[in-house]
C-alpha cells in the first residue's frame, strides 16, 4: 500500500515553556525540535504495517528549513521517500489553513510518486496545541473517510480493519482505502534507528515544495486566511503553595494535616 | 442563538454537555441542546433542566462520523448558529473539526474559559501542557468549540417545559464510510472521574498494585474515585480507565488527594484545575508541593491509614 | 568540550545519546545491584548496530572514523560504563583479527559479530595477568586442527560472544615467542564457560573464566603465523587501550554532569552550594581532567590511522583517563557528601565501576613501563 505520514516537528514536549515578555509569544527559541510524539507512533504503526504487509511510506512535513531533519529521521525509521513543504505564505495559518496546504501538497506529492496514497497517517494531536483537528479537517478536504485515535489497523477486503481505542476498551472500525487515520498511543514504543538506516538516510533527497509547485492559493493560508486568531497568549496564574507539614511523628504530621482540612471543609 | 451539541450515553446526558449550557450562556442568551441518537428521553428533560432554552432531537442508530457531520451540518445551515458547542469526548474531536471544515469555519479545541471581550467572543485555550493560556477569536461564523470537561459548571437544575423540535434528517447511506464492526468493552468498571467531586489518586509511589487498596479505602470513605498516575498503568497496577493526565482524563474535582505522586507535568495539567488539593509524598521536594493546599511529607503507607483513622474519628 | 566529530555525525551522536539516556541510564541501576545480565537493554542496543561501529566499510560496517566511535562510545558510557566495557571489548577482539587475519577471516567474523552482538579477546590466564608470557594454555597440532587446553580468566562477554580470540603456547620452550593466536567459534565443544565475576562494578557487563577442554579448532582458525601470538596480542591491544580510556572518561563525564546538578539544587546555609568556591574549583579540577583525558583519547586513535607510532600515546590515554575517573568519581561523592555515599544516588557506582580502569587491559604500571621503554629504548 502507499502510505503517507503527515509529521510535525514541535518544540521537546518534556521542557517547561514560558511566555517570553518581549514577544508576547511562547518562548521556544532555545527548546530543541523534536517530531511531534503521536506523529512518532504513527510512523511506527506505519512502518509496522509496511513490514508486515508491504508498500511504502512517504513523510511530509509543512515547516521551516530544519524540519528537514525530523523528515530525515522519518526516513531512517521507515519512510523511503520525503517532502518539506516551504513557503512563507504558510506562516500563521490555522488548523483550516494548514490541513488547506497539507491537502494540496498530498496531491502534489501524489504526482510526484506517480502513484495516489492508500492510507494517510497523521498522530492525533500535537503537543504543542492539542488542537486534533488537522486529521479530521485534512480528511474532509481530501473528502475521505476518517478513523481517529487509533492503535492498530490491518488490511481486510475492501480495505482496512481499524481498532480505536475508546475509554472502556476499543472498537474495530471497517473502512475503505483511501482513508485518513489519526494515531494514539499503541502498545509499543517507537523504535530506534538503526546506526546503519541513519547512514543511509544522509543520501536521501528531501524536495522543498512552494505554495507555487502545488498550485495553492496563498489566500486561503497563513495569517489573512485564519477563521481563528490569538488574541493575546498568556501564563495561567500559578496555583499558590500552600502550607507543607513534617512533624516529629507521623501520627503528629496526620493530626495536624487533617485538621487544616477539616477547618477548609473539604470532607 | 447556540447549538449545544450534547452527547449521550444510554440515555442519559453526558455531563460536559450539561455544562456548555451554562457556558453558552456566557455569550449568547439562546442555548438550543441537540440530542442525537435514540432513546433520548431522559436527556431531553436533563438539558431542559440545566438551561437549554430549546432542544432538538435528532433520531440515528449509530455514530458515525459523516453521519453526525451530515446532521450537524444540516442544523447549522437551518438555523445559522453563531457558535456550535461540542464536548471534548472522543466522539466530539472526532467529529466536530471535520465539521469545521466542511462550513469552512474555524475551530477551538479545549476551551476551559469563555468571556466576552470588546462585544466578541472569546475562547481561552491552553497550549504547551498547560504552560501558556491562548485567548482565541472566531473571524467566521459559526465557530466550533470543543470545550473541556468539568471547566463550566452545571446551572443548578430547575425542572423547566422547553419546545422540543424533533428534526428528521435522513443521512443517505453512501454518505457513511466507516462502519463499527465491533464494540469490545475491556475495563469493566466504568470510573467516572471527570464527575467526581473527590478524587484519591495513587502515583508510582505507592510501591506496589496491593498498595493501592488503601487509596481506594480513603477514595471510598470520602464518597470519592480513585485516579492513577501513569506509572502504576504502565505497571498494570490499576486499569487506565483511571488515568489522570496529559494522555488520561482532566479533573477538576473539589477535593484532589494525590498519593504517592511527584506532579510531573504530564499528570499535574490533568488535575490543576481541582479546587482543593492535598499531597502525600516522603521527599519534601517533590514539585507537587507546589502547587497542593496542604501537603503531607511522609511515607505514604504509613500517612494513608492514620488518615482514614482521624477522618473516620472526626466523623464519629 | 568534546570529541569533535565531522558534523554530519551529529545526528548519530544524538541518536544514541537519547538511547542511552533513555533506555540505559535508570535502567541499569537494579542490574547493578542484582548482578543479573540485562539481556533486553543489550539486546535493543544490537537491534540499533551499536557493536558494528568498528568493523570498516569493506567488510560491511558503517565506515566511520574512529574520533565519532569514541563520541558514541562515551555516550553509551556515561550512561552505564559496563555497557560501555562490553562494547569495548567487543571491538578489542575483532581488531585482533583485523590486523592479524586473512580477508577471509575478517569478512567472516564480521559477519559473526553483526550476528552475535558480543566477541571476545582471551589474554589473561590465573597465573598470566601482567605477565602473559607466563600462560599455561597449550594449542597442539594435530592433523588439520588444534587441539587446545587450557584456562582464560576475567574474560569480558564470556558466554555471549559470537567468537574467541584466543593466545595459547604452541611452543613453550620458547617463551613469549612460542605464542599463538586463534579464533575460536562461540559453540565449539570443549569450551565452556566457567566461573562468572561477582564485581565490584561494571556488573552489567559480564566477566567470566572460558575454559578449555581439548577444545579441537580447525588450522585455518590460526590467526598469522605460530609464534606471531605475543605481538598480535600487544598490538591489539594498543590499537584497543585508548577505547577502555574512552570508557573512563564517560565516567568522569557523568561524575562531573552529577556534580552540576547538585551542585545546583543543594542548598546549605541558605544558598547553593555551586556558590562555594571550593566546590567550584574542585569542579573545574574535575572539568580540566576530564577533557584532558578525553583529547588524549582523540589523539591516540587518530594517530592510527596515520603511519606514525602510536604505543606511547595509546598507553598515556588509558592509564590518565583511568585514574582521572578514579578522582572525578571521588570528588562527585565528596560533592554530594553524605547522600554520595548511599546507593540511593548515582556518583557511589562511578567509584565502584571506575577502579577496574586503572587495572584492566594493562594495569596502569604496566603502562608505564610501556611508556618508559619506548623513551629509554634499550641502553
Amino acid at each position: 500500500m502507499e502510505i503517507l505520514v503527515c509529521i510535525k516537528q514541535v518544540p521537546d514536549d518534556s521542557v517547561e515553556v514560558s511566555l517570553n515578555q518581549a514577544t508576547g509569544k511562547a518562548d521556544i527559541e532555545k527548546i530543541a525540535p523534536i517530531v511531534n510524539a503521536f506523529d512518532g507512533y504513527a510512523l511506527e504503526m506505519a512502518t509496522r504495517f509496511k513490514e508486515a504487509h508491504g508498500g511504502n511510506i512517504t513523510v511530509v512535513s509543512v515547516g521551516p528549513d530544519k524540519a528537514r531533519d525530523s523528515l530525515r529521521n522519518c526516513c531512517a525509521v521507515g519512510a523511503s521517500k520525503a517532502f518539506l513543504v516551504k513557503d512563507e505564505a504558510t506562516e500563521g495559518s490555522d488548523t483550516l489553513g494548514t490541513a488547506y496546504t497539507l491537502s494540496k501538497a498530498v496531491a502534489k506529492i501524489e504526482e510526484e510518486n506517480g502513484v495516489k496514497f492508500d492510507i494517510i497517517f497523521c498522530g492525533k494531536e500535537t503537543t504543542d496545541f492539542t488542537s486534533s483537528q488537522v486529521g479530521p479537517m485534512l480528511a474532509q478536504l481530501l473528502n475521505l473517510p476518517q478513523v481517529t485515535n487509533i492503535v492498530g489497523l490491518e488490511p481486510a477486503e475492501g480495505g482496512l480493519a481499524v481498532k480505536q481505542e475508546t475509554e472502556e476498551g476499543y472498537n474495530m472500525i471497517d473502512v475503505a482505502t483511501p482513508c485518513v487515520v489519526t494515531v494514539a498511543k499503541p502498545e509499543y514504543d517507537p523504535r530506534y534507528p538503526t546506526m546503519k538506516n541513519k547512514m543511509a538516510a544522509r543520501k536521501v533527497v528531501i524536495p522543498d515544495i512552494t505554495a507555487a509547485d502545488m498550485g495553492a492559493d496563498t489566500a486561503l493560508m497563513g495569517e489573512t486566511a485564519a477563521k481563528v486568531k490569538v488574541a493575546k497568549v498568556y501564563e495561567p496564574a500559578k496555583k499558590e503553595a500552600g502550607v507543607k507539614i513534617k512533624e516529629q511523628t507521623v501520627e503528629e504530621t496526620v493530626a495536624k494535616a487533617v485538621g487544616i482540612m477539616l477547618d477548609a471543609k473539604v470532607f | 442563538m447556540i447549538l449545544v451539541y450534547i452527547e449521550t450515553a444510554e440515555g442519559k446526558a453526558k455531563n460536559v454537555g450539561l455544562e456548555m449550557l451554562t457556558a453558552a450562556k456566557i455569550i449568547s442568551d439562546k442555548a438550543v441542546a441537540v440530542l442525537i441518537g435514540t432513546g433520548n428521553d431522559e436527556a431531553v428533560k436533563q438539558a431542559a433542566s440545566y438551561g437549554a432554552d430549546e432542544v432538538i432531537t435528532v433520531e440515528n442508530a449509530v455514530y458515525s462520523t459523516d453521519a453526525y457531520c451530515y446532521i450537524m451540518k444540516s442544523l447549522v445551515e437551518k438555523y445559522s448558529p453563531e457558535a456550535v458547542f461540542v464536548g471534548s469526548t472522543l466522539d466530539g474531536k472526532d467529529f466536530a473539526p471535520r465539521l469545521a471544515a466542511q462550513l469552512g469555519t474555524g475551530c477551538v479545541t479545549d476551551v476551559v474559559n469563555i468571556k466576552v471581550e470588546d462585544g466578541k467572543a472569546v475562547y481561552t485555550c491552553p497550549s504547551y501542557n498547560g504552560n501558556l493560556l491562548n485567548d482565541m477569536t472566531a473571524e467566521a461564523s459559526p465557530v466550533v468549540a470543543i470545550i473541556r470537561s468539568g471547566s463550566f459548571k452545571k446551572a443548578d437544575p430547575a425542572e423547566k417545559e422547553v419546545n422540543v423540535i424533533a428534526e428528521s434528517i435522513a443521512v443517505p447511506a453512501d454518505e457513511i464510510r466507516t462502519k463499527i464492526a465491533e464494540t469490545v468493552k475491556e475495563i469493566s468498571e466504568t470510573v467516572n472521574l471527570e464527575e467526581a467531586d473527590v478524587i484519591v489518586s495513587g502515583g508510582r509511589g505507592m510501591g506496589a498494585p496491593e498498595n493501592f487498596a488503601l487509596v481506594k479505602e480513603l477514595a471510598d470513605l470520602l464518597g470519592g474515585v480513585v485516579g492513577a498516575t501513569r506509572a502504576p498503568i504502565e505497571s498494570g497496577w490499576i486499569s487506565r480507565a483511571h488515568q489522570i493526565g496529559q494522555s488520561g482524563k482532566i479533573v477538576a474535582p473539589k477535593l484532589y488527594i494525590a498519593c504517592g505522586i511527584s506532579g510531573a507535568t504530564q499528570h499535574v495539567s490533568g488535575m490543576i484545575g481541582s479546587d482543593y488539593i492535598v499531597a502525600i509524598n516522603k521527599d519534601e521536594d517533590a514539585p507537587i508541593f507546589d502547587i497542593a493546599n496542604v501537603g503531607i511529607v511522609g511515607n505514604v503507607l504509613e500517612v494513608l491509614p492514620l488518615m482514614i483513622e482521624e477522618i473516620k474519628k472526626a466523623r464519629a | 568540550m568534546a570529541y569533535a566529530i565531522p558534523e554530519e555525525n551529529y545526528d548519530l551522536l544524538e541518536t544514541v545519546r537519547e538511547f542511552a539516556q533513555k533506555e540505559i541510564k535508570e535502567q541499569c541501576k537494579e542490574y547493578d545491584v542484582s548482578g543479573e545480565f540485562p539481556q533486553e537493554i543489550y539486546d535493543q542496543m544490537i537491534e540499533m548496530g551499536l557493536h558494528t561501529l568498528e568493523i570498516p566499510e569493506e567488510y560491511g560496517g558503517m565506515g566511520l572514523d574512529k574520533v565519532t566511535v569514541a563520541a558514541l562510545l562515551e555516550q553509551v558510557s556515561i550512561a552505564d560504563a559496563g555497557f560501555g566495557t562490553s562494547l569495548a571489548a567487543t571491538g578489542l577482539a575483532y581488531k585482533a583479527i583485523l590486523i592479524s587475519g586473512t580477508e577471509e577471516q575478517k569478512q567472516k567474523y564480521a559477519d559473526v559479530l553483526t550476528e552475535s552482538g558480543f566477541a571476545c579477546f582471551c589474554l589473561t590466564e590465573p597465573m598470566a595477568g601482567s605477565d602473559p608470557g607466563n600462560s599455561k594454555t597449550t594449542a597442539v597440532k594435530d592433523g588439520d586442527e588444534y587441539v587446545i587446553n587450557g584456562r582464560k580468566c576475567f574474560i569480558t562477554n564470556a558466554g555471549k560472544g559470537g567468537f574467541y580470540v584466543i593466545t595459547a603456547m604452541t611452543d613453550k620452550s620458547k617463551g613469549i615467542h612460542g605464542m599463538s593466536a586463534f579464533v575460536v567459534d562461540a559453540d565449539t565443544p570443549g569450551l565452556s564457560i566457567g566461573n562468572h565475576e561477582n564485581k565490584m562494578g561494571i556488573r552489567c557487563s559480564t566477566t567470566a573464566d572460558v575454559v578449555f577442554e581439548d577444545c579441537r579448532i580447525p588450522a585455518e582458525n590460526l590467526l598469522g603465523e605460530e609464534g606471531q601470538g605475543y605481538k598480535i596480542a600487544m598490538k591489539t591491544l594498543d590499537l584497543a587501550r585508548p577505547y577502555m580510556g574512552c570508557v573512563a572518561v564517560g565516567i568522569a563525564q557523568r561524575a562531573i554532569d552529577e556534580s552540576i546538578a547538585y551542585m545546583k539544587e543543594r542548598i546549605q546555609f541558605g544558598k547553593p552550594i555551586g556558590k562555594n568556591q571550593g566546590l567550584q574549583f574542585k569542579l573545574a579540577d574535575m572539568q580540566i581532567k576530564c577533557e584532558t583525558a578525553r583529547q588524549m583519547v582523540a589523539h591516540a586513535v587518530s594517530l592510527q590511522d596515520t603511519d606514525k607510532k602510536f604505543s606511547v600515546e595509546s598507553s598515556i590515554a588509558k592509564a590518565y583517563a583511568g585514574d582521572a575517573a578514579m578522582e572525578c568519581a571521588s570528588e562527585a561523592i565528596q560533592i554530594f557528601g553524605g547522600y554520595g555515599y548511599s546507593r540511593e544516588y548515582p556518583v557511589e557506582k562511578l567509584l565502584r565501576d571506575a577502579k577496574i580502569f586503572q587495572i584492566f587491559e594493562g594495569t596502569n604500571e604496566i603502562q608505564k613501563i610501556v611508556i618508559a621503554n619506548n623513551l629509554l629504548g634499550k641502553f
